[in-house]
């Protein structure tokens, strides 16, 4: 697994530098490679996939203006992750501007984070996942499911890597209260 | 829209300005260059004006070694600056805000110490004059560093834009103010504190809202 996420890690920082040298194929491969994730994360923002995914074109229109601050061969995900979270709060705090609010949808095509998924049912865990605060689903999502370190979510998002995992602890304990809480009350 | 394939206005506007692109230095090398300009601005002015006249009565810590906390201070402060401004390299708020306090209290418990052992010493016409005189030479000898600090910020792509800038501004003054405590005879409080001191905040606000207003255009054009 940990050899998996450094080859992994290792092809994207190949990709970066090559798509920094001007290879358009390099830049295709590093959508294709984190689209996905990149739009789970985005959706624990505006909790929304139509609004995630448009904010994945321009997060990837930033990383394009922005490539050169890139510098290898330091790890490509902070860096990447950290425009993104850039591009959703910037969203978010001109929709707040223009009082815009937009429907929250169910968290679509999104893994529960394995520690969870053995909690409960997906649907229950995916809605209990939709009501943490944001900073809280945040981390748990860069940590748990996108299987970022705790010292990387917190370069990613400006804390510590233990107020990080202090956040991942409470959101997960949070959920199993909720949980109990829940079966308590369906027990007859 | 369909996740499979890049979206055509996304694959547009990337060709449209698609040319190799070389890596900025790392912080470290960045903040060499700002401290350069530092260096020599307080090289010229150490050079060109006379110690303050009751040098001789601050110990050595105070005078001397002050001196390098703050230069030490200063340089730490760009470096500081230099980093937020890397997406993904960002210091933790906590840390950011140690370092502010930080910036003002040394400045505040250079100027207690300084008027504590050298109570007696006050220049003629103490008072406004002297003070905007301080403050002039104070923001002539921060402003070429706080300049290039700022453009060596913006041309990265600091994610909280303010922070940096506020970063750079206490770097660039804390470090001149090294100087200027070894040239200023005033050491009664008020001095030190008003115009010293003042300069740092001056600063450190200019540099914030340089960037927030660096933020707010940079992320409206996209430019």
């Amino acid at each position: 697994m940990a050899v998996d996420r450094r080859a992994e890690e290792q092809k994207l920082i190949a990709l970066m530098i090559a798509y920094q040298k001007g290879d358009m194929d390099a830049f295709t491969g590093l959508y294709e490679a984190l689209k996905r994730p990149l739009i789970r994360y985005l959706w624990t923002f505006v909790r929304n996939q139509t609004m995630a995914e448009d904010l994945l074109q321009e997060t990837f229109l930033q990383l394009h203006r922005a490539r050169q601050t890139y510098t290898p061969p330091r790890p490509v995900r902070p860096w990447i992750y950290a425009i993104t979270r850039h591009v959703a709060l910037m969203h978010l705090r001109s929709m707040r501007r223009r009082k815009e609010f937009l429907p929250d949808e169910d968290l679509p095509e999104v893994p529960v984070p394995p520690e969870m998924d053995q909690l409960a049912d997906r649907a229950t865990v995916q809605r209990l996942l939709g009501t943490l605060p944001r900073a809280s689903q945040e981390v748990l999502i860069l940590h748990h499911l996108l299987g970022m370190s705790f010292e990387e979510v917190g370069q990613i998002v400006g804390i510590t890597s233990g107020t990080a995992k202090v956040r991942a602890h409470r959101a997960l304990k949070k959920i199993r209260e909720q949980l109990a809480e829940g079966g308590a009350r369906d027990e007859p | 829209m369909s996740l499979d394939s890049i979206p055509n206005g996304l694959r547009e506007a990337i060709e449209s300005d698609f040319q190799p692109v070389h890596p900025l230095h790392p912080a470290w090398i960045r903040t060499i260059l700002a401290v350069a300009i530092l260096a020599v601005v307080l090289a010229f002015v150490l050079a060109k004006a006379s110690l303050r006249t009751d040098i001789d009565q601050l110990p050595l810590w105070l005078s001397w070694g002050c001196s390098a906390l703050q230069l030490v201070l200063g340089v730490l402060l760009i470096g500081l600056a230099l980093r937020e401004a890397i997406p993904g390299e960002g210091i933790p708020g906590g840390a950011i805000r140690i370092a502010a306090v930080t910036a003002l209290a040394v400045q505040i418990f250079v100027g207690v110490a300084t008027s504590i052992y050298s109570p007696a010493i006050a220049m003629p016409g103490s008072g406004i004059a002297p003070g905007i005189g301080c403050f002039k030479h104070e923001i002539a000898m921060a402003l070429p560093t706080f300049v290039v600090t700022l453009w060596l910020v913006f041309r990265a792509l600091p994610l909280r834009a303010p922070t940096a800038g506020l970063l750079g501004g206490a770097g660039a003054t804390v470090g001149s103010d090294a100087v200027i405590h070894l040239l200023c005879p005033m050491s009664n409080l008020s001095h030190v504190l008003v115009w010293h001191t003042g300069a740092v905040v001056l600063f450190m606000a200019l540099g914030w809202t340089a960037g927030a207003i660096w933020e707010r255009i940079r992320w409206r054009t996209g430019a």
